[in-house]
């Protein structure tokens, strides 16, 4: 007699995985298993060798541990401070002023390189050849060139200026030498809250102006000019309220010493040529980016625009630049965060920003290099992740909406 | 009734407006007012600019010469470059032992233009191992202390050699490392994921400054107290696990582009998981990913510059010694750096032309 057996069993006898007597190291989710405990078991011996070895090692060496070293006083100065500052305030006080400074030279930087960014991006696309050009030269420049070569450079640049009693002179109010920009400050009298309250006014009303004249556009169509009545708010309410409370303020010029400059503002060298070097290394990436950007809004957008009646120079603000943003805006946000981190480069010509001040001479100074490097990165995180948030919120608003 | 025979005119010349040189300079120059001002005044900053930067930069510059002595023109002292170019390229490194430094050099065009000749079916099986295993052949021929040459500490490595073997060796390093983390990124095993997103985020949220300055005053802590890590092993570990984060994210967005299609298919066929990642995804990531590696490559090369705020002796480094030298006192930081800049600018900007060419040759999509 032939044998019996169906397909179904023959099947079950020549492949073996499919009945019961799979081996459980060949079920993936074992095998999951096993794979993430060998690696738990590795980063526990990886993290317990480390954590010994610094403890041993710093026993050794005698570096202290903890953070007590905040509290004492650091003992050196630093060279531009947003606060007042002397020799004898603590380490706690130095962090501080590096972060701040670390903070205006990124908030600077940004803006002068989102500023640098968006003119030659746009710029890439004008009808006059020489302005491609340019556009295009910029680009392929310096975003090829090392950022902290730039910084060096421009530092020595500026080196090279005349000394103060030769001070390139702009109008006996504005000084530039080669200890630093030295530009009129303006001081507060009595009465200058009313001016600064006149112009917060202002702001807000030209922000309830934008709502209400965009609100009434797409209800009836009637467009409102915005931009010149935004303008003369702003100046007219705040100079409305100088005039009325007697001109509240005075200029603090800049006058040439002995020696240098005294009064006025400082702006030192080393900030100059940082947030020179950033917002020129960093503009030409976002260039690109903003080249790209509007390079991903298909050409109909631009007939469509055209066949409608919009002016030229509006089809860009209105149409192009809107659409672009979606490509730009994570391009923006991971060349803002990267720009913040190449702040760290002051400490090759000695701003002192966070890294400089804090990772740099106090870290010298402590030998506490684990809790020093903890603080320093735990504020750069803090900034890029507010930058991040920032940018997200915006993104939201960028993106494409549908209804 | 028979119909005329239609007969087409001759074609007409277009009409002189609208081609033709004049034409261009008409649409490209002086197509409005507002043109026409940005046109000459672009026109006479050049004209103005370019002569005095030329004749500095050529014209009236020194070219020959030994010492400081030999630049008596107005222009550049372009002699500082020449005095120095040795230690610019090479560093402090023995003058008979520089053919170990070449060597190194072509050894990596070696397998870089293998990778690219070599037929398909043989790429994988010898281009990879020969990739891998370049770092430590050139580690062996630049320290030579195992191979029987005399022993070259590694204080004298330095110069525009180091830039670049260092941004190599540390790629090729990390290209296992950002593809292990970039796996790991996207399993589904919960615990392997997360340590994976945390390297990743790590290294990549912190300033590589920060990250070489840990090199330099942490990682000596990490290590049992008699054994003393070389300064240069430090840098290019540092390197490494910072270049790994950024080319996870490449070969993410690459896992990304490749449709699930492949995916499915490789299952279907019953590969396993190495099988399918190794066989079917990995090459198709690569070759996706390619632009981007590129470009990875360009910010490590141009990250090595860092190297000097630790006082590793990269070309930048080298310059900026050269100009406190006693020897070279008369100002020649304006040349050094204009010189360290052209070199890079050179390497970086060759390196995105043809990323940028590899990105067109891929580009299958039929949008433009």
């Amino acid at each position: 007699m032939f044998s019996s057996k169906t397909t179904e069993q023959v099947k079950l006898e020549t492949r073996p995985s499919i009945s019961g007597s799979t081996k459980f190291y060949n079920n993936p989710i074992y095998r999951g298993w096993i794979y993430q405990s060998l690696l738990m078991v590795f980063l526990i011996g990886f993290f317990y060798t480390i954590i010994s070895n610094t403890l041993d090692n710093m026993s050794a060496q005698g570096i202290k541990s903890g953070f007590s070293f905040l509290g004492t006083s650091a003992g050196f100065d630093v060279l531009m401070s947003l606060l007042p500052f002397e020799t004898t305030d603590s380490y706690l006080k130095i962090f501080t002023i590096g972060i701040l400074n670390t903070v205006l030279v990124s908030i600077v930087g940004i803006i002068l390189a989102t500023i640098l960014g968006f003119i030659f991006g746009i710029a890439y696309f004008s009808h006059n050849y020489l302005i491609r050009k340019i556009s295009i030269i910029y680009v392929e420049v310096f975003r090829n060139i090392p950022v902290i070569l730039q910084v060096i450079f421009w530092y020595t640049v500026f080196n090279l200026l005349p000394i103060a009693r030769e001070s390139i002179n702009i109008g006996d109010a504005i000084y530039l030498n080669v200890t630093g920009l030295y530009i009129p400050k303006l001081v507060d009298e009595s009465g200058s809250g009313f001016v600064y309250s006149a112009l917060i006014v202002a702001i807000i009303g030209v922000y309830l102006l934008k709502r209400w004249a965009k609100k009434r556009q797409e209800q009836t169509g009637e467009q409102f000019p915005i931009l010149r009545t935004s303008v003369a708010l702003l100046i007219g309410i705040p100079l409305l309220a100088l005039l009325f409370s007697g001109v509240p303020f005075h200029f603090d010029y800049p006058s040439l010493d002995r020696f240098n400059f005294k009064g006025g503002t400082t702006i030192i060298p080393e900030f100059i040529a940082l947030a020179f070097a950033l917002s020129i290394y960093t503009g030409a990436f976002i260039a690109e980016a903003v080249r790209a950007g509007i390079q991903s809004v298909p050409k109909g957008q631009t007939e469509a625009a055209r066949s409608v009646g919009l002016k030229e120079s509006k089809i860009m603000s209105l149409i192009i630049v809107p659409q672009s943003m979606r490509v730009i805006t994570p391009m923006l946000n991971s060349e803002y965060q990267s720009l913040v981190k190449n702040t760290t480069i002051a400490t090759a010509i000695g701003y002192p920003e966070l890294f400089t001040v804090f990772a740099g001479s106090a870290l010298n100074q402590v030998g506490q290099a684990v809790e020093i490097m903890f603080m320093t990165l735990v504020i750069y995180f803090a900034i890029n992740m507010v930058i991040s948030f920032v940018m997200n919120r915006f993104n939201k608003r960028a993106e494409i909406t549908s209804r | 009734m028979q119909a005329r025979e239609f007969k087409a005119l001759p074609d007409q010349p277009a009409p002189l407006s609208t081609t033709g040189p004049i034409a261009w300079v008409k649409d490209n120059l002086f197509s409005s007012v507002f043109n026409i001002a940005v046109t000459v005044i672009i026109t006479s900053a050049l004209i103005s600019i370019l002569p005095g930067v030329l004749d500095w930069l050529i014209f009236s510059a020194n070219w020959s010469g030994t010492s400081q002595a030999d630049c008596v023109k107005d222009g550049a002292c372009w002699v500082f470059i020449q005095a120095w170019s040795q230690q610019i390229f090479y560093g402090s490194y023995p003058d008979g032992e520089i053919w170990r430094v070449n060597l190194s050099l072509m050894l990596l065009a070696g397998v870089i233009a293998l990778s690219f000749t070599l037929p398909a079916r043989l790429r994988n099986k010898i281009a990879v191992p020969a990739y891998l295993l370049l770092p430590f052949v050139c580690l062996l021929f630049l320290d030579g202390s195992n191979i029987g040459l005399t022993p070259v500490s590694t204080d004298l490595w330095g110069g525009f050699s180091l830039n670049v073997l260092i941004a190599a060796a540390s790629i090729i390093i990390a290209f296992p490392f950002g593809f292990l983390w970039a796996l790991g990124r996207q399993s589904d095993m919960p615990f392997a994921r997360s340590v994976s997103v945390t390297c990743i985020e790590f290294f990549r949220g912190t300033p590589i400054l920060a990250l070489f300055f840990m090199g330099s005053v942490m990682l000596p802590l990490f290590f049992p107290s008699d054994v003393t890590v070389d300064k240069l092993l430090r840098v290019w570990i540092i390197l490494v696990l910072f270049m790994s984060s950024y080319m996870a994210e490449v070969f993410r967005s690459g896992f990304q582009a490749i449709p699930q299609g492949q995916y499915e298919a490789a299952n279907s066929i019953g590969l396993g998981y190495w099988q399918k990642t190794l066989l079917i995804i990995f090459p198709q990531v690569i070759k996706i990913a390619m632009p981007n590696i590129l470009a990875t490559f360009v910010m490590v090369f141009k990250n090595t510059v860092f190297l000097l705020v630790i006082a590793v002796p990269e070309m930048l480094q080298v310059i900026m010694s050269a100009l406190s030298n006693s020897n070279w006192l008369g100002g020649h930081a304006v040349e050094g750096y204009l010189f360290v800049g052209f070199i890079f600018w050179i390497c970086c900007f060759s390196m995105s032309l043809l990323a940028t060419s590899i990105e067109k040759k891929l580009d299958t999509s039929h949008q433009n």
